[in-house]
C-alpha cells in the first residue's frame, strides 16, 4: 500500500573505500590532514581580518602578503612560550586533555565527501577519504568524544574558573547536540541513508536546504552552540570566567585546543554543506551542465560552500553580543528542541501521506518568517517610558557625571509629562 | 569489512602524532623560568583556594541537564534508523514513532512545567 | 567488576560467534583491542581515583565500540560511542565532580550487605552469560551476517526494532520517563520565589543605596573606584568634579553645560 508509493530508488552502494592501493590511501589521508591544518591557519587569519574590517580596523597585515601567514606566526609564537603545568593540576589527565580534544576533531572529517569519482594516476577513486553506512553517526560520535577534551581540561587544571567553564561548556555542547541530532532526522527521512556520500547523491535534483529548510535553520543555530562560537561562546566568557576551560593551558597545549576549536568549526560547516547544500554539487544554474559536476571542479564548489559557512561564523562573531547563560539554555531546550520535534513530525506526516511539495511551499516561507522574527530589531521595549525614579532619600555617594546626566534629564521629562 | 576504517585509523594516527608531539614538545622548545606564582591556579591575582570548587557549591543543575541529555540522546538514536527505514516501514512506522515521541514528550513537558529547564 | 565481566563476555562471544569464519583483519583487531579492554577494565577497578576510573571506563566502552565495528555492526558501534561514552560517561563525570574528588578515598560502606548483594548479583550474571553463550554456540540457528545486513546494517536494525520488537521499543519510552522523573526528584531545586529578571535587578540596584560593584572577595579595597581621583599627566590628582547628587539642592553642574540645573529647573 503506502510502501509502494514511498519506495525510493535504492541508494547506490557505497564505493569500496579502503581497498584502494596503499599509496592512494596515504595521499588522501595526507591531503585531508594538510587541508584541515591549512584551512585552520587561513581561518584564523581570515577571522581576524574580517572582524577587523567590521570594526573598521586593518587587522594583521604584516606577516606575508596581506598578513596571510599570521596564523602560522601565532602558532610558532605559541611554540616558543613557556610550558606551564600548574601545581594543582592532575598531570596525566592534564596532558591527555588536549590530545583527546584534537584527535576526534581530525577524525570527524574523514567521512566528508570532497567530490565525485576522479582519476588519480590512472586510478578511479572517489574524492572522499572513506565512508561508512553510518557516516553521519560517526561524525556525531566524534563530536561527542570532543566534549571529553573540554571536561577533562577544566577538571584537571585544578582551578575554579576552568572547572566552571568546562562544566558550562559541556552542558552547552550536550544541550545543543540534542537539537542538532533532531534537526538531522528530517534529512535522513529524505535521503534514506546515514552515509554522507549517499546523502549527497540524494540531493541530485534538490538540495535539502530547500526540502527541509527549518531543519537547516535549527542545525545552523545549534552548530554554533556546539562549537562554542560567538554569540554562544559562554564557556570562554572572559568577563566571567577568564578564559574558560583552557585558562591554565599555555604554549602548544593551548594551541591544540585552538586547533581543535577551528577544526570543529570547519567540520560542522562541512557537515552543513554535505547534508543541506548538496555537498560538492554545483549550485543551480551551473548544475545544468554536466561538466560542473564531474572531475575535480566539484571540489571547488565544496570548498566555496565551506568558506561561506566559515564566513557566517565570523560574521556572527563580529555582529552578535554574547547571550546570557539562561537565555542560551532557554533557546536550546525550549525553542530549538520542541521546534525540531514538531517540524520532524510535520515532515514525517507529509512524507507518509506522500504530500511532499506541501512542505516545500509551506516550509520555505516558514523558515523566512522564522529568520526574520529572529533578527527583527526589537525596538518595542525602548518605547516604554522610563520607570519613575524613586525620589526618597538622596543617595550619599557620588555618581559619575556622565551617567547621571541622562537620568536627571529623563526625570525632568517625567515631571513635564505629568 | 574493516577496510573502510583503515583511512580513519591513518588519519587518527596522524592527528595523534601531531597532538602528542605538540603536547610533549611544548615543554622542550619553550623557555623554563621557574616561578611559584606561575604554577598557582589562576584566580585573578588573589590567593587560590585549596580545592577548586568545594562539593557543596557545585551547581546540581548540570546533573539534571546531563540526565535530560541522555533521555533525548536515546530518543534520537531511535529516530535515526526509523528515519532511514521510513519508506519501508510505512504508516505503521509513523504511528509507532508518534506514540513513542508522545510518551517522551510527557516527560519533557513535566520537566519544563516544574521549571527543570530554567536557569538562573 | 561488571565491566570486566562484560568485556570478557564480549571478547568470548566474539571468538565463539565468529569462530567459523573469522577474517584475519577481525582477528588482528580482536587480539589488539580485547586485551586493552580487559586491561582498562581491571585498571578501572583497581584505580584509587574516581575520575581516573571513569576515564578507564571510557576507554573500555570505546574498545567495545571498536569490537562492534569489527563485527560489522557499525550502527551499534556508533551508538555505543554516542550514548555510552558521549552521554552516560559525561553524566558520570558530572556526578564525580559533584561529589568532590576527595570523597573517593572514603572507605566507609554505607549500604548494608552490599558485598553479599554484589557477590550474588555477579554470580547470577555469570550464570546468565554462560547460558547465553552456551545456547549461542550449541543450538541457536544462526542467520549469518550477510542475511542480517542484506538491506544495510541500519535498515536491518530498523526492521527488527520497529516490527518484531516494537513493544520493547515503546516500553523504552516509559523507561525514559522514569529517568527524567528520577532526575527531577533528585536534582531539581524548586523555585519558590519568583525569578528576578536582569532588568528588575538593575533597577533595584540603582534604586538602592549602592549602585557600584562591591569590592571582590579577598581584595583589600581602600576606595571605591568612583571616589578615587583621576591622575593628571604630571601625577597630581585631578580636581574632583562636584558630584551630582540626585534630588539634592546642591546641583552644581559643569560650567557652560546647557543641561545644567537651570535646564532641569525650567523643565519642571
Amino acid at each position: 500500500m503506502t510502501q509502494a508509493v514511498l519506495a525510493e530508488p535504492a541508494p547506490l552502494p557505497l564505493p569500496d573505500f579502503g581497498s584502494e592501493p596503499w599509496w592512494l590511501i596515504i595521499i588522501k589521508v595526507l591531503f585531508v590532514f594538510v587541508f584541515l591544518l591549512v584551512l585552520t591557519l587561513l581561518t584564523i587569519w581570515g577571522e581576524r581580518r574580517v572582524v577587523a574590517r567590521m570594526q573598521q580596523r586593518l587587522g594583521p597585515n604584516r606577516t606575508g602578503p596581506f598578513g596571510v601567514l599570521q596564523g602560522l606566526a601565532d602558532g610558532l609564537k605559541l611554540a616558543f612560550k613557556e610550558d606551564i603545568i600548574p601545581a594543582m593540576a592532575d598531570r596525566p589527565v592534564y596532558l591527555l586533555a588536549p590530545i583527546v580534544s584534537t584527535i576526534p576533531a581530525f577524525l570527524a572529517f574523514s567521512v566528508i565527501p570532497f567530490g565525485p569519482t576522479v582519476s588519480i594516476f590512472g586510478h578511479r577513486t572517489a574524492l572522499q577519504l572513506t565512508d561508512l553506512p553510518v557516516g553521519v553517526l560517526f561524525i556525531l560520535a566524534m563530536s561527542s568524544l570532543g566534549v571529553y577534551g573540554i571536561v577533562l581540561a577544566g577538571w584537571a587544571s585544578g582551578s575554579t574558573y576552568p572547572l566552571l567553564g568546562s562544566l558550562r561548556s559541556a552542558a552547552q555542547m550536550i544541550s545543543y547536540e540534542v537539537s542538532m541530532g533532531l534537526a538531522l532526522v528530517a534529512v535522513f527521512l529524505y535521503a534514506g541513508s546515514l552515509s554522507t556520500s549517499q546523502i549527497v547523491d540524494a540531493q541530485r535534483s534538490r538540495w535539502f536546504i530547500i526540502a527541509v529548510p527549518i531543519s537547516f535553520v535549527i542545525y545552523g543555530i545549534s552548530c554554533v552552540g556546539e562549537t562554542n562560537r560567538a554569540p554562544f561562546d559562554l564557556p570562554e566568557a572572559e568577563s566571567e570566567l577568564v578564559g574558560g576551560f583552557h585558562t591554565e593551558y599555555s604554549s602548544l597545549k593551548f594551541a591544540m585546543f585552538f586547533l581543535a576549536e577551528y577544526i570543529n568549526m570547519i567540520t560542522v560547516s562541512a557537515v552543513a554543506t554535505t547534508l543541506f547544500l548538496g555537498g560538492w554539487r554545483a549550485p543551480w544554474p551551473l548544475s545544468l551542465f554536466s561538466w560542473a559536476n564531474a572531475g575535480w571542479l566539484p571540489m571547488l564548489w565544496f570548498v566555496a560552500k565551506l568558506c561561506i559557512f566559515l564566513f557566517i561564523f565570523i560574521w556572527l562573531r563580529g555582529t552578535m553580543p554574547r547571550l546570557r547563560y539562561d537565555q542560551f539554555m532557554h533557546l536550546g531546550w525550549k525553542v530549538l528542541v520542541p521546534g525540531a520535534l514538531v517540524w520532524l513530525l510535520l515532515v514525517a506526516t507529509a512524507r507518509a501521506l506522500s504530500f511532499r511539495d506541501f512542505l516545500l511551499y509551506a516550509g520555505v516561507p516558514a523558515a523566512v518568517v522564522l529568520l526574520a522574527w529572529a533578527f527583527w530589531p526589537t525596538g518595542g521595549r525602548q518605547d516604554r517610558p522610563p520607570p519613575p525614579v524613586e525620589r526618597g532619600t538622596p543617595p550619599r555617594y557620588p555618581v559619575p557625571q556622565l551617567d547621571a546626566e541622562p537620568l536627571r534629564r529623563s526625570a525632568g521629562k517625567e515631571v513635564t509629562r505629568a | 569489512m574493516l577496510r573502510p576504517y583503515i583511512p580513519i585509523l591513518f588519519l587518527g594516527i596522524l592527528g595523534a602524532a601531531l597532538a602528542v608531539v605538540s603536547v610533549l614538545g611544548g615543554g622542550f622548545i619553550g623557555p623554563k623560568r621557574y616561578n611559584r606564582a606561575k604554577l598557582d591556579a589562576y584566580e585573578c591575582g588573589i590567593e587560590p583556594t585549596e580545592q577548586a570548587v568545594s562539593a557543596a557549591r557545585f551547581p546540581v543543575k548540570f546533573y539534571l541537564t546531563a540526565m535530560l541529555f541522555i533521555v533525548f540522546d536515546i530518543e534520537i538514536i531511535f529516530l535515526y534508523p526509523w528515519a532511514v527505514a521510513f519508506g519501508r516501514l510505512g504508516l505503521f512506522g509513523l504511528v509507532e514513532m508518534v506514540a513513542f515521541l508522545a510518551t517522551v514528550f510527557v516527560a519533557y513537558a513535566y520537566v519544563w512545567r516544574r521549571g527543570g529547564l530554567d536557569w538562573n | 567488576m561488571s565491566t570486566v565481566t562484560t568485556a570478557t563476555a564480549t571478547a568470548t562471544a566474539t571468538v565463539l560467534a565468529a569462530s567459523p569464519q573469522t577474517s584475519v583483519s577481525e582477528a588482528v583487531v580482536f587480539w589488539i583491542v580485547a586485551p586493552v579492554a580487559i586491561a582498562a577494565a581491571l585498571a578501572m577497578v583497581f584505580s584509587r581515583h574516581a575520575v581516573h576510573a571513569a576515564l578507564l571506563l571510557v576507554v573500555d566502552f570505546f574498545c567495545l565500540a571498536v569490537l562492534y565495528a569489527a563485527q560489522d555492526a557499525p550502527f551499534l558501534a556508533a551508538v555505543q560511542v554516542i550514548v555510552y561514552t558521549g552521554a552516560i560517561m559525561i553524566l558520570f563525570l558530572f556526578v564525580l565532580m559533584l561529589v568532590g574528588v576527595d570523597s573517593s578515598d572514603s572507605l566507609v560502606e554505607t549500604l548494608r550487605g552490599q558485598r553479599v548483594a554484589a557477590a550474588a548479583l555477579a554470580l547470577g550474571f555469570v550464570v546468565l552469560l554462560i547460558g547465553a553463550i552456551g545456547s549461542a554456540t550449541l543450538q541457536m540457528p544462526s542467520q549469518g551476517l550477510a542475511a542480517a545486513n542484506a538491506e544495510g546494517n541500519v535498515i536491518g536494525i530498523a526492521r527488527l526494532l520497529f516490527t518484531r520488537y516494537v513493544f520493547a521499543f515503546e516500553a523504552t519510552s516509559a523507561l525514559l520517563i522514569t529517568a527524567a522523573l528520577g532526575a527531577m526528584v533528585l536534582a531539581h531545586k524548586e523555585q519558590v520565589v519568583p525569578r528576578v529578571s536582569q532588568r528588575e535587578m538593575s533597577r533595584r540596584r540603582f534604586a538602592g543605596a549602592h549602585p557600584t560593584p562591591y569590592p571582590s572577595p579577598g581584595v583589600f579595597a581602600r576606595h571605591d573606584a568612583v571616589d578615587t581621583p583621576a591622575l593628571l599627566p604630571d601625577g597630581t590628582a585631578a580636581e574632583p568634579r562636584p558630584p551630582v547628587l540626585e534630588g539634592s539642592s546642591n546641583q552644581a553642574g559643569r560650567a557652560g553645560d546647557p543641561a545644567g540645573p537651570g535646564a532641569t529647573g525650567s523643565g519642571s
